[in-house]
């Protein structure tokens, strides 16, 4: 008996007691606190802090990695910022830019000469492991944050990782690890209590070895490099669009594209109206996730938000109905940006004929001033001819080239089909 | 020898003085037989001297503000022909016969009943009704939910009959300041015709905007009421029920016309757009017509997506 006793207590401590390597914070913390930096962007004229995040060794241990949002002072106004870091230690150093990618917020500095050694990135751990996020908040120190793995989120075109820990500012930029010490992705948002994310650490391992292959310089135009890589984001991210089998949906009397990738999430968007409204509303709003920074000012593209609106009244008069339809039939683009930023819009209307239908459409277009190519597109496309049924389509999208919105609206177009 | 008029403009007003005797003297003392209290006469600036042959002598009695006559100097001389135009200092004066034509006697709009819409009160009465039936059918058209008569009344009420009120109470004010007239009843048609074409124009502006797929139309139409519109029938008033003439009516209709222009027009977005050079917001044709009368041809889908491939972006602000 006592030896079956014994025998069960091995084996319980052999299930659930932790593997024989498995590190807890503190000991990841002491292993990497000389790894990790506060990356601190620094006015020129005044020496002061701008901005700050976090930043860990990586590569061949004079590399920096970091988000794209903590540095993208140094791309938008470079004669004015530099990039430094400071150790736990006191160690303090200045970083150039050697690569960007800044579809993933992600940036590689590097320093003239090996500062450390550096961190080893890992896969990700099971859903629901233990993973540690290390960083600088609110420039009160170095900190480590304890949460689980959330697993990929492909409502963000499988770029970020769900952390259930609590990221705040000055983190961005700072390693998380598995529980062996090794990096699995870099901190980069947060959304609310215990709700953050983490950027991949393979977009990392894939801007080093772009950036040691032809690491950006003085020469390059970071402006230039910046509207490039957003640009063949967003390609890429059509194309994808493009490439896929679009499931329709219902709305009244109009069949319409669907969740036309895994990257955007429908709601209902139905106002309540009054109990004595003499006519009916249906709103779904699509909208993605995959917001790309672009720089200062919280200024974000990537955007992709198509809307649907239908409207209907046995009970208002055609013309009652057109004044209502009308009010309605105002969608913008919700970021207000200023004239420093982008080009008025241009907008030309014309009427399509859809699915024997007649659609009033509006096709709205601005330019950003300091990224070449990147455009804002506003289409917007409303039902005429029916004196008491209304229906509207609202699409945009931010960042992108033009050129390459013109199939994605068409497909949008062609695949709306009127159920008489 | 027949008797002279001399007229006096003071203001706009005229006063007329008989000339008698041979010897006429004007002047702001008090020995003067005309006497002008205006302080930029002389206190004898002008002898008016009628000769047994019919002929007039004119003597300028002062140096300072010196007369004149026909707008040229005078010191002395003798005409034959009237009327002499006078000036004395700013007093304005024509010396003219007895028997000088006036102008053609102008009928009280009222004399003409029926025949015009400022004749009869029940003009009146019909165009304040067609305002509020007006007034009422807008609220109809902008109510979505089931109509409540309180709410149909109140709207009424704020927006037709206080808009009209106000109007007709701000214009008969600066009429009767202005041209010392007090004439409600033809202020109320005019107010209420005004109304009514607005509204017309409005409607017309909407329709047109979406004929067109342009929003030029109401931006012309806008302008147009406020810069042209309504200063013309504020003067076409002045001159046809005020019977002011035509140049004072038309800088009176300026003077009145301006506190409703400026500011509707300093605080409408087509003045905006217009001005600055940059808006965040895509303005777009975003009208909507029941009738869907449009010039524009449809195009297929495939036609539609060659055509946008021209679109090139807005300009870039200063």
């Amino acid at each position: 008996m006592l030896l079956r006793l014994i025998a069960a207590s091995l084996l319980f401590a052999g299930i659930f007691s932790p593997p024989a390597l498995a590190m807890d914070s503190k000991e990841i913390y002491q292993l990497n606190e000389k790894r990790v930096f506060q990356v601190r962007v620094l006015n020129r004229e005044t020496g002061k802090k701008s901005s700050i995040g976090s930043g860990f060794i990586v590569g061949d241990g004079s590399q920096v990695a970091t988000n794209y949002h903590v540095i993208s002072q140094v791309v938008t106004e470079p004669e004015l910022f530099y990039i430094s870091f400071t150790s736990k230690d006191g160690q303090e150093g200045e970083l150039k830019l050697l690569g960007l990618d800044v579809a993933h917020d992600l940036a590689l500095l590097g320093a003239d000469e090996p500062i450390g050694e550096a961190i080893t990135m890992s896969p990700l751990p099971p859903r629901g492991a233990p993973i540690f996020a290390m960083g600088n908040p609110l420039d009160l120190g170095l900190t480590i944050a304890v949460g689980t793995n959330g697993g990929i989120l492909n409502q963000t075109d499988d770029s970020r990782i769900l952390f259930s820990g609590n990221l705040n500012p000055g983190m961005s930029g700072g390693p998380t690890f598995n529980d062996k010490g090794k990096a699995i992705g870099i901190n980069v948002a947060t959304a609310r209590n215990a709700i953050s994310f983490i950027v991949p650490s393979r977009f990392l391992n894939d801007l080093i070895e772009q950036s040691n292959a032809a690491p950006i310089n003085d020469e390059t135009d970071l402006k230039i490099e910046v509207a490039r890589q957003v640009l063949a984001y967003e390609s890429s991210y059509i194309e994808q669009l493009l490439a896929a089998d679009w499931p329709s949906l219902d709305l009244r009397q109009v069949k319409l594209p669907g969740i036309i990738s895994p990257t955007v999430r429908c709601w209902d968007n139905s106002a309540k109206l009054s109990a004595i409204a003499r006519y009916k509303r249906y709103q779904i709003r699509c909208a993605n996730k995959n917001h790309v920074y672009l720089d200062g000012d919280n200024k974000f593209v990537g955007n992709l938000v198509y809307e649907y609106f239908w409207l209907e009244s046995e009970d208002l008069n055609a013309l009652q109905f057109y004044n209502l339809y009308e009010n309605l039939n105002k969608d913008q683009i919700e970021s207000k940006l200023d004239r420093d930023v982008v080009s008025n819009f241009n907008c030309r209307t014309w009427f399509i004929e859809v699915s024997s239908q007649e659609l009033k459409s509006n096709l709205c277009r601005r330019e950003y001033v300091e990224y070449e190519g990147m455009s804002d597109v506003l289409f917007t496309a409303a039902l005429t001819g029916h004196s008491n049924q209304g229906f509207f389509i609202t699409l945009i999208m931010t960042g992108v080239d033009y050129e390459s919105t013109l199939p994605l609206i068409q497909r949008f177009l062609e695949q709306i089909e009127w159920k008489p | 020898m027949e008797a002279l008029i001399l007229e006096i403009s003071t203001r706009g007003l005229h006063r007329y003085q008989q000339i008698d005797g041979e010897v006429t003297t004007i002047g702001r003392a008090l020995d003067n037989d005309i006497i002008l209290s205006d302080p930029t006469v002389a206190p004898h600036h002008l002898k008016i001297i009628r000769h047994g042959d019919s002929s007039i002598e004119l003597v300028n009695l002062t140096e300072i503000n010196p007369t004149r006559v026909n707008n040229q100097r005078l010191q002395s001389m003798v005409a034959e022909r009237l009327p002499l135009k006078l000036e004395m200092g700013r007093v304005q004066a024509q010396l003219i016969p007895r028997d000088y034509a006036v102008a053609n006697t102008r009928p009280l709009a009222g004399n003409s009943h029926g025949k015009n819409l400022f004749g009869h009160a029940y003009w009146t009465a019909l165009l304040v009704l067609a305002c509020l039936f007006v007034g009422g059918t807008e609220f109809f058209l902008n109510s979505y939910n089931t109509v409540k008569w309180s709410d149909l009344f109140k709207y009424v009420l704020r927006e037709t009959v206080l808009t009209i009120g106000v109007f007709v109470l701000a214009l008969s004010v600066l009429e009767r300041l202005l041209v010392n007239r007090w004439e409600i009843r033809q202020l109320i048609t005019t107010v209420c015709l005004v109304y009514l074409l607005f509204n017309f124009v409005s409607m017309s502006g909407h329709g047109l905007n979406y004929l067109f797929s342009a929003s030029w139309p109401t931006t012309w139409l806008h302008f147009g009421w406020y810069l042209t519109f309504i200063p013309c029938a504020i003067a076409l008033y002045l001159i046809h029920i005020s019977h002011l003439k035509q140049n004072r009516a038309i800088l009176l209709a300026i003077l009145i016309a301006s506190p409703i222009a400026v500011p509707s027009i300093l605080q409408s977005q087509h003045l905006r757009t217009l001005l600055d050079d940059f808006s965040p917001a895509a303005k777009y044709q975003n009208s909507l017509s029941a009738f869907n009368w449009h010039l524009k041809d449809s195009v297929s889908i495939e036609s539609f997506v060659e055509q946008a491939q021209e679109l090139t972006p807005g300009e870039f602000a200063d």
